[in-house]
């Protein structure tokens, strides 16, 4: 299967609020897809309804070749979702948080073990495994909301705002993971509204404006929009043309 | 729905709650140790504050201590009250001087010899417990001379005592033998039970609703292949279980009140106190069909607050909005608890079975007091179970709803 996540005409409104308007986008497997926008421009509502927390009220997607509403549960199976205010249960210890969400994966206790070992060495997990998550700096919460979100090797991970908070050191390990997750069957979709970081780890990205995809394309692509001067540039000349063309006031 | 999911689902939030100190503390120790405390304590409270007035000699203002006859004055000597001299009846009442305070007219003795009567006036502040519990004993005292007075007339007029009493009226008892045990406070165990079964279950149900939702981990929990349904269920059995287990040790405290009264405190009271701890409900005992009786009763009370708390905190969006939207529920158990001690009065119909919780709380203080029959029962349990079965759909429903998972 080529295509990880494949969405065709997507909206969804609360109330007379377009959040995603018509949004259309296919990830690739072994790709890095960036959604780029700005607050409120309809990021977190996309990975939502991808996510089968949300129901679409128009359009349709697939993830990992399943329906995200006739066939949520095996699409909640092949995903993990990484955000920047996910939270940890504050009485459990890192090792009890793993044990739990692997029992929900349907992983066996040994199973799970074998993953908590790997994903120790790949994001240093340390003694996080041993000590209540109540007692842990925000870099370590999020080496273990990683390491949940990951337990069940999934074939699509969500990283929506998820170094939003951290300092550069854990910011660093996040980006790092980010960039050696994508293989053969894998692929992340990162929705992020800092350039630096779609420029650092994307193949290829959309930019979402008051949710409506205005852009999309490699991330060579997208910047040379901005006439060479970088990403950030050609965000906001799209931006600009975006609102222009719908006569609102930049 | 898979059992195994959902089990693993509420272990984690028993495993959480139990590693609560606090939780621990207001689920399990406090009601073991309060309601045997409130039992024992209240009864002999009032029974030795009730027996130490009975023996206490307590001084009486009187104005127109000149006045008293002897033989009144015995009469209040084995009453146990001094008569004390004051120049103002209600002023020696109202700052506290005396509890109570008489006036005996001048002439007073005089006008009885002659076989004429007399006035006398017993001041006391109505509404203050020690001043009439006082002017009571006063007027036992009169009473107890105006008793040798008319029988020392009717000696005179060569008439017998008996000649004023000619019919006798005797009381009989024809309560049985739990409700006389059960004195007039049975209601405090339905009470009882339904305080704990709610504060037990409160802090489970918060921190797995509006608690996941501030932290951050309910979103977590809904993208992994679980049904809406199985997170419900886990969540519901954790919190009944606190639920049930804080009201089964508020049971247990009964159960423990109840025999430590009945084998080391009433044996060694005073006839005025055990009376008082009697009427109290001091001497509740339980037998083994009631206590089955109440645990079942108080896990269906324990269901139904669990759905209904699991409903409400959904929609809060942190713990102490949900504690604020919960905290009115303790009216709902309060008042009809409290009320049931006026049942009497009220005079309840058999239309209270089909009201959920009501119809628990009614049947708790019946079985207790060894009054109902199994009709009763059925209808209270079986209305009881379509009432959760409502509210665990309503509380799943809010699990569904998206403007409820994500309101911030």
């Amino acid at each position: 299967m080529n295509e990880l996540v494949s969405a065709n005409g997507l909206s969804k409104a609360f109330g007379s609020v377009k959040a995603v308007d018509d949004l259309s986008f296919a990830v690739k497997a072994s790709e890095v897809f960036g959604v780029l926008g700005p607050n409120g421009a309809g990021k977190t509502t996309t990975l939502r309804i991808l996510a089968t927390l949300l129901q679409p009220d128009a359009g349709t997607a697939t993830v990992a070749g399943y329906d995200i509403v006739k066939d949520a549960e095996r699409v909640r199976a092949a995903i993990g979702v990484v955000n920047g205010g996910m939270g940890l249960y504050d009485r459990l210890t890192g090792r009890e948080i793993l044990h739990y969400f692997g029992g929900l994966y349907g992983m066996r206790s040994a199973a799970i073990e074998a993953r908590i070992a790997e994903l120790d060495k790949l994001l240093q997990l340390g003694d996080t495994l041993a000590r209540r998550a109540g007692g842990f700096s925000t870099g370590m919460k999020q080496k273990v909301v990683i390491a949940r979100a990951v337990l069940h090797d999934p074939q699509v991970i969500f990283f929506d705002e998820a170094t939003s908070g951290l300092d550069v050191v854990a910011r660093r390990a996040v980006i790092d993971f980010v960039k050696a997750y994508p293989s053969a069957g894998r692929a992340v979709v990162y929705s992020t509204h800092v350039m630096s970081e779609v420029e650092e780890l994307c193949d290829r990205a959309c930019i979402i404006y008051r949710g409506r995809k205005i852009a999309e394309g490699t991330v060579a692509e997208l910047a040379a929009q901005g006439d060479g001067k970088g990403l950030e540039e050609a965000f906001f000349r799209l931006v600009n043309r975006y609102d222009t063309s719908r006569g609102v006031a930049a | 729905m898979r059992p195994t999911v959902i089990l693993r689902l509420a272990r984690k939030e028993i495993v959480s709650t139990l590693r609560d100190t606090r939780a621990i503390v207001s689920n399990l120790v406090i009601p073991l140790v309060l309601v045997p405390v409130m039992m024992i304590g209240m009864p002999l409270l009032l029974g030795s504050l009730f027996e130490r007035e009975q023996v206490t000699v307590t001084s009486v203002g009187v104005v127109g201590e000149a006045n008293v006859p002897a033989a009144l004055r015995a009469a209040f000597t084995a009453a146990n009250l001094a008569l004390e001299p004051v120049a103002d009846a209600d002023g020696a009442v109202r700052d506290g001087t005396v509890d109570v305070a008489v006036v005996i007219p001048t002439g007073f003795e005089a006008e009885l010899a002659d076989g004429g009567s007399a006035t006398v006036q017993v001041h006391s502040k109505v509404g203050n417990m020690k001043s009439e519990l006082n002017a009571s004993k006063v007027q036992q005292a009169f009473a107890g001379y105006q008793a040798e007075v008319v029988a020392a007339r009717l000696s005179a007029a060569g008439l017998d005592a008996s000649v004023l009493q000619p019919v006798t009226v005797q009381t009989v008892d024809a309560s049985s033998q739990a409700e006389r045990s059960s004195g007039q406070l049975s209601w405090l165990i339905p009470f009882f039970i339904a305080i704990w079964t709610l504060t037990g279950g409160q802090m489970t149900a918060i921190d797995a609703t509006a608690g996941e939702k501030e932290r951050g981990t309910l979103e977590v929990l809904l993208v992994a292949p679980v049904r809406r349904a199985e997170v419900v269920a886990g969540k519901f059995i954790a919190t009944m279980t606190f639920g049930l287990s804080a009201a089964l040790m508020a049971i247990l405290g009964i159960i423990i009140g109840g025999a430590v009264m009945a084998r080391l405190i009433v044996p060694r009271l005073g006839e005025g106190a055990s009376g008082m701890v009697n009427i109290m409900g001091g001497s509740i005992t339980l037998t083994p069909a009631t206590v089955l009786t109440l645990v079942v009763s108080a896990l269906l009370l324990s269901a139904f607050v669990s759905a209904l708390l699991l409903g409400i905190a959904m929609f809060a969006r942190s713990f102490k909005e949900a504690q604020s939207y919960v905290a009115p529920l303790s009216f709902l158990f309060v008042i009809p608890a409290v009320a049931l001690q006026f049942k009497d009065l009220i005079g309840l119909s058999d239309s209270v079975y089909y009201v959920p919780v009501l119809n628990v709380l009614v049947l708790m203080d019946n079985v207790v007091r060894g009054v109902g029959g199994g009709r009763e029962v059925l209808i209270t349990w079986a209305v009881m179970l379509v009432a959760v079965v409502l509210l665990l759909r309503f509380a799943l429903r809010n699990f569904k709803r998206e403007s409820v998972i994500f309101r911030s």
